[in-house]
């Protein structure tokens, strides 16, 4: 076990323990690092395949599948979903999940626990009870095969992510603040909006991304509720991988991808992903 | 703002929220529990009497219980694998200094968690097929005469699903190890104990909770779990979620479906309870 923050006892074990140490720790950790790494790099190399089968390692390099792609109607259509309804999703669970976060983090009132309860479930129930749920729903509803559906659908697939997020800011908001805000004059609306809010931007935005990234990549339930005119990028993803193995499926997978880690970095830079999950 | 407001202070912020998850989420929910408490005429659809004969169904007919129970086997086998998997990667990342080798491990770590989980099933489509990465090797080097039918295997479904919710074990674990105080470790090493005895003895158990965090979110994840054993090993897998699935689309037996995907619930519930007991059970024994 290697002492990375230098500790005098530490150093004075040899260096050979320390670099088998080291080793012991670093090459099991590498090999399974490559795991994780392994099928979407894969993807994204093989996506640049110019043949018209999937192969790994390509026999060149060329972007004619991103061309097809882009220049596809049909899967044109189902970019622009996908991005309406990633916009609609982040408003909804933003809006939602901030207000539902802060009153359970400061809320006195009964049942608080319950409905902190009800608003994470959806990550423990089984997605396959969510989709059947809504698909038996909104049949009855007419809203299958329609974007309200995939919006309402998303959105409750999202809003337990959002709400943790910005539970975790909430509880480290300092009342003190707020309250000093109040002392001097200030309404509660206008403390809600010029105090709390800003001191919850940290969870709001990792709130926000989760909600987006979750929308973007949502199958289990849009596979059941959507049909042929609400494909969603991901829906058409799932049936083209059922059916046949195209590279432009693979470019698609990419873009999608570049679209996550962009996100992601994007996020890095305002607050700390890693401590919000 | 605040106490002064009296006992209901919160409920006017939770309230949106409220009726959202009531009517898209217990709703449908409750619905789901009614649809299975009824039988089906012979064309499926439900009649309005009251019974439980899909549950005996779902109880009796290997096809469903076979599935629960391998359901549940699996789930064990990928919580464990995720642990096993998740640890290691979690103390290195507790451990690393910040830069650019850190970003780099968490970037691999949490971009399988931003990326669809069926663009991740695909990758694992592309490396399984019979002229994938993975059947070059296994026929270049020897190992096998011919490409071995990977993308069927059950195999291959405990490997893709494991590597679809590892990051779930990961993200807890290294939250729990990153906040072990180091002065622990360096207190329990200069009065003696070897690296691994201070392993054994202090990170272990300090980091417990978040042991328990990545069982408790993996476990459920991998019992409902159903893109991903579709893609990877096709629809005849013995998984639960796949059982309701293909009862959805192609019997187009919903009530059956219901009861399943219910007996699943509770299952999962049943199993998250019982090892949240266990955990603090654990835990009390050891602190006291």
């Amino acid at each position: 076990m290697a002492e990375t923050t230098a500790a005098p006892r530490a150093r004075r074990r040899p260096a050979v323990a320390r670099h088998a140490g080291r080793i012991a720790l670093g090459l099991p950790v590498g090999l399974i690092l490559l795991f994780l790494a392994a099928p979407l790099v894969v993807l994204a190399v093989s996506s640049l395949n110019p043949a018209a089968s999937l192969e790994f390692p390509p026999r060149g390099v060329s972007l004619r599948w991103y061309a097809s792609v882009l220049s596809s109607p049909d899967w044109s259509v189902s970019f622009r979903l996908s991005g309406l309804l990633v916009v609609m999703v982040v408003a909804t669970t933003t809006v939602l999940g901030t207000l539902a976060a802060y009153g359970l983090t400061r809320g006195t009132f009964p049942g608080r626990r319950l409905v902190e309860g009800v608003a994470l479930a959806p990550l423990m129930v089984p997605e396959i009870i969510i989709a059947l749920g809504l698909l038996y729903y909104f049949q009855g509803l007419g809203l299958l095969n329609s974007v309200p559906g995939l919006w309402l659908a998303h959105s409750l697939v999202a809003l337990p992510f959002t709400v943790r997020t910005i539970m975790i800011s909430a509880s480290r908001l300092d009342p003190a603040l707020e309250r000093a805000a109040a002392t001097l004059g200030a309404g509660r609306t206008r403390v809600f909006l010029t105090v709390t809010l800003p001191l919850l931007r940290p969870g709001i935005l990792a709130g926000a991304v989760f909600a987006a990234v979750t929308s973007l990549g949502e199958v289990a339930v849009s596979v059941l509720i959507s049909g042929a005119n609400t494909t969603t990028v991901p829906v058409r993803v799932f049936s083209a991988v059922k059916f046949e193995l195209d590279p432009s499926v693979a470019a698609v997978s990419t873009l999608l991808m570049l679209a996550s880690v962009v996100v992601m970095v994007a996020v890095d830079r305002m607050t700390r992903l890693s401590e919000a999950v | 703002m605040g106490a002064a407001r009296g006992r209901l202070f919160g409920v006017g912020f939770v309230l949106p929220a409220a009726v959202f998850l009531v009517l898209v989420f217990l709703v449908p929910l409750v619905r789901v529990l009614s649809l299975s408490l009824h039988p089906v005429d012979g064309a499926g659809n439900p009649l309005p009497e009251f019974s439980l004969v899909q549950y005996q169904r779902v109880f009796t007919e290997s096809f469903f219980s076979q599935a629960l129970v391998s359901s549940f086997q699996t789930s064990l086998l990928v919580t464990a694998l995720c642990l096993a998997l998740g640890y290691p990667v979690a103390y290195a990342l507790s451990r690393v200094p910040g830069g650019a080798l850190r970003t780099l491990m968490f970037v691999i770590v949490l971009s399988p968690l931003l990326t669809s989980v069926v663009v991740r099933s695909y990758g694992w489509v592309v490396l399984l097929s019979a002229n994938g990465v993975v059947n070059r090797f296994l026929v270049g080097t020897g190992i096998a005469d011919q490409p071995l039918p990977l993308l069927t295997s059950y195999t291959a479904v405990v490997v893709s699903v494991t590597h679809v919710l590892l990051p779930f074990a990961i993200i807890p674990l290294t939250t729990a190890l990153g906040g072990i105080d180091p002065h622990l470790r360096r207190a329990s090493q200069s009065l003696g104990a070897g690296p691994a005895r201070t392993f054994g003895r202090v990170t272990l158990p300090l980091s417990l909770p978040g042991v328990a965090a990545a069982c408790m979110v993996v476990f459920p994840l991998s019992m409902g779990i159903y893109i991903t054993p579709l893609l990877v090993g096709g629809a005849n897998q013995p998984l639960a979620g796949l059982r309701v699935y293909s009862q959805i689309t192609s019997v187009y037996d919903y009530p059956v479906a219901a009861a399943l995907s219910l007996t699943l619930l509770v299952l999962t519930l049943v199993c998250v309870a019982a090892m949240g007991a266990g955990f603090r059970f654990w835990e009390r024994r050891n602190h006291g």
